[in-house]
């Protein structure tokens, strides 16, 4: 079955792989992105992780802030988040007029915040993915999401940037302490909640050493002005995420912890309205047929040494051994989820090249009918 | 080129285990502290806000964030960034009406959430604290403590924040905390941060990367070992090698078929974990290979295993 019809393709304008560290997401999107392409899509594949993991796969030296066409692969384009880049983007775009952005990009806690606060990357990484697919010069763009101990974090990530960046939330520290209190409401209520403020700062002041959370909300509060136009934004990523158009494949290898992670993951993304598109099942062990050694060792002749048989038979006790494991692991995937697993088997070699990349495709590729719909 | 191990490498408190996501670091955090446990050592291992991975290669139940025995002198907690903080923070606001009071504070709640690796800093910070414990005659409660530390990425930023920290937040609680916690992260008396990877192409480029950052210049930490994990054992000889690398005999019964179909995948990984226990060989700190099993599970039978193949490398 190829690509052309793949109904992961079909209809698709956005595939995501998501899921644990160390399973293949990477390899996973570069596969699958290579044979979109092939199948003739202009195809953009964007990763986040700053290991140049991709890079490497796709032979490229180095990632820039735009696209780069990746040599012998169709129409494919590859593309590594720069952080920097997206932020100053981002910041110019919502800005009101370049003075609003010269004031946020000037900030000294501008360069370290918009880089290292928890969850911009992931942040990023939706708005970069936004861009690509409404830039309307791809026909299917694949996202390769960060690495993180949750895989949920990805996206509860934007919200909690948004939660921060409310406001409310940023004139309740903010606001100079003495005159805060003046000019509101003189209630019993209102005095005690601001009671309650006063010591809740200073208390904070005793934890962190006074100027840091101010230094960060008056940081945030410049920040805050872009902050009906990061809504808006984040209103129309979030819709990009949740849109018959986008695909989440959550990515595993058939390691039995693993494998409930995966199943866990599933479960948050469907819960939460997005878009799940089927499993991925990495370095699978296919069962092979079982033999003793004597069998073995017959088939083999009586002239071969019978330490060549001794090892011929531990090598595929071994390895049925791990297809057994294997198989549990996808008969739970295949329990979790009505959609069959696209299964890439265990290779000899790890994938480093185009060559591989192919490989690992086809493996994604096969086994789908068109009966499979999403 | 071969570094050796030092046997003083295992008497250090505070034992760091990183690296790449999926390479291991459970298992190499599991079997340090079954290691450290069976030289007479009180061990703690401290998973940080993980699915839990330890307590099972224990044979027990998930713990959670209770110190909970695993075996005789080993100790398992996962800290959690939540009680981590609340604790914290009565420790050092003494009320705990107070404590409440502030960090219940939804826009509080907020802001901590966003800076960057605080959840991350409140867990080292937990176990940081637990190096401290002290019992009632003074004596350290624990003789090593073991932090299965964050995936990197996520890893060189958490290693690096206490400094961040110290040298960006001039006073306060915070600084002192930050300042005392690189001091103990830094030491070479006390702390050894041991790296893990697998034989294959993209952790061997990452434990590269991650060796010239942590024991480099900049951050200084002090090493431990390089445990390269799930590294196949040679099965054939010479000679039979060379014949499975020939093929199966044209009359082969198809299961003679699959035995050599599936010895070339395997003859194929074992020169790959070859070459690239060479290429981590080249960096300088002392190797520890830690066999593939071929085993379903990862239990207390496998985490013996391991621990065998390590003491036959050295490993006190």
């Amino acid at each position: 079955m190829s690509a052309a019809s793949d109904p992961l393709f079909d209809g698709a304008r956005l595939v995501i792989t998501s899921g644990a560290g160390g399973v293949g997401k990477t390899t996973t999107a570069a596969a699958l992105a290579l044979e979109s392409a092939r199948s003739g899509r202009r195809t953009a594949v964007l990763t986040i992780d700053p290991a140049r993991r991709l890079a490497n796969a796709l032979g490229l030296e180095a990632f820039h802030d735009h696209a780069q066409r990746v040599e012998g692969a169709g129409p494919l384009w590859a593309m590594m988040l720069d952080m920097r880049t997206t932020a100053d983007a981002m910041v110019r775009r919502f800005s009101p007029d370049e003075a609003a952005a010269r004031r946020i990009l000037d900030n000294p806690y501008y360069g370290a915040f918009s880089t290292s606060l928890a969850g911009t990357q992931e942040y990023m990484a939706v708005e970069q993915v936004h861009a690509l697919v409404r830039s309307g010069e791809y026909d299917l763009v694949v996202l390769d999401t960060p690495p993180a101990v949750h895989a949920i974090d990805f996206l509860t990530a934007p919200d909690r940037i948004l939660g921060a960046l409310d406001n409310r939330a940023v004139n309740w520290l903010y606001k100079p302490r003495d005159a805060g209190e003046r000019g509101q409401p003189q209630g019993y209520g209102a005095r005690l909640l601001g009671r309650g403020r006063q010591v809740v700062l200073k208390s904070l002041d005793r934890f962190t050493g006074g100027p840091f959370f101010e230094d960060l909300a008056s940081f945030l509060q410049a920040f805050s002005a872009l902050f009906e136009a990061f809504r808006q934004s984040s209103r129309a990523v979030q819709a990009l995420l949740r849109a018959d158009s986008t695909r989440f494949l959550v990515v595993t290898a058939p390691y039995p912890g693993t494998v409930r992670e995966a199943i866990g993951f599933r479960a948050e993304l469907v819960e939460r309205g997005f878009p799940f598109a089927g499993f991925v099942c990495n370095r699978v062990h296919d069962a092979r047929p079982a033999a003793s050694l004597d069998a073995l060792a017959a088939a083999l002749g009586p002239h071969a040494p019978a330490r060549l048989a001794e090892a011929l038979a531990t090598a595929l006790a071994d390895h049925n051994r791990m297809a057994a494991r294997d198989a549990d692991g996808l008969a739970a995937l295949r329990q979790a989820d009505a959609r069959p697993v696209r299964v890439v088997p265990l290779m000899p070699e790890d994938v480093h090249d185009l060559e591989g990349l192919s490989r690992v495709g086809r493996a994604l590729m096969q086994n789908f009918s068109s009966a499979d719909t999403f | 080129m071969t570094v050796p191990l030092s046997a003083a490498l295992f008497d250090r408190r505070f034992v760091l285990v990183t690296g790449k996501g999926g390479v291991g670091k459970s298992t190499v955090s599991a079997l340090l502290a079954a290691q450290s446990g069976a030289r007479g050592r009180r061990t703690l291992v401290c998973e940080l806000n993980a699915q839990e991975r330890i307590p099972a290669i224990f044979g027990r139940a998930p713990v959670g964030s209770v110190v909970t025995p695993l075996r005789e002198n080993v100790w398992g907690v996962n800290i959690q960034p939540g009680p981590a903080l609340e604790e914290y923070a009565e420790m050092k606001l003494k009320v705990r009406a107070v404590a409440r009071l502030v960090f219940d504070n939804p826009f509080v709640q907020r802001f901590m959430q966003l800076v960057p690796g605080m959840n991350d800093l409140l867990m080292l910070g937990k176990a940081f604290n637990h190096e401290r414990e002290r019992d009632a005659q003074g004596r350290p409660l624990w003789d090593t403590v073991i932090v299965d530390a964050p995936a990197t990425g996520h890893g060189v930023t958490f290693f690096r924040l206490p400094k961040v920290i110290r040298d960006h937040v001039p006073v306060g609680n915070m600084h002192e905390e930050a300042r005392d916690m690189w001091a103990l992260l830094t030491d070479p008396e006390r702390t050894a941060t041991h790296l893990v990877s697998l034989p294959e192409e993209l952790p061997v480029q990452e434990t590269r990367e991650l060796a010239r950052t942590l024991f480099g210049p900049e951050m200084g930490l002090p090493p431990g070992a390089l445990w390269l994990n799930q590294v196949p054992t040679p099965l054939f000889d010479a000679a039979g090698e060379a014949q499975v690398r020939e093929g199966a005999p044209p009359d082969a019964t198809p299961a003679l078929q699959a035995a050599f179909d599936v010895s070339q995948i395997r003859l194929g990984r074992e020169a790959q974990a070859r070459a690239y226990q060479a290429a981590l060989e080249g960096l300088g700190l002392p190797l520890v290979a830690l066999p593939l099993l071929y085993s379903r599970e990862l239990g207390p039978a496998q985490l013996d295993a391991l621990l065998a193949a390590a003491r036959a490398q050295g490993v006190p």
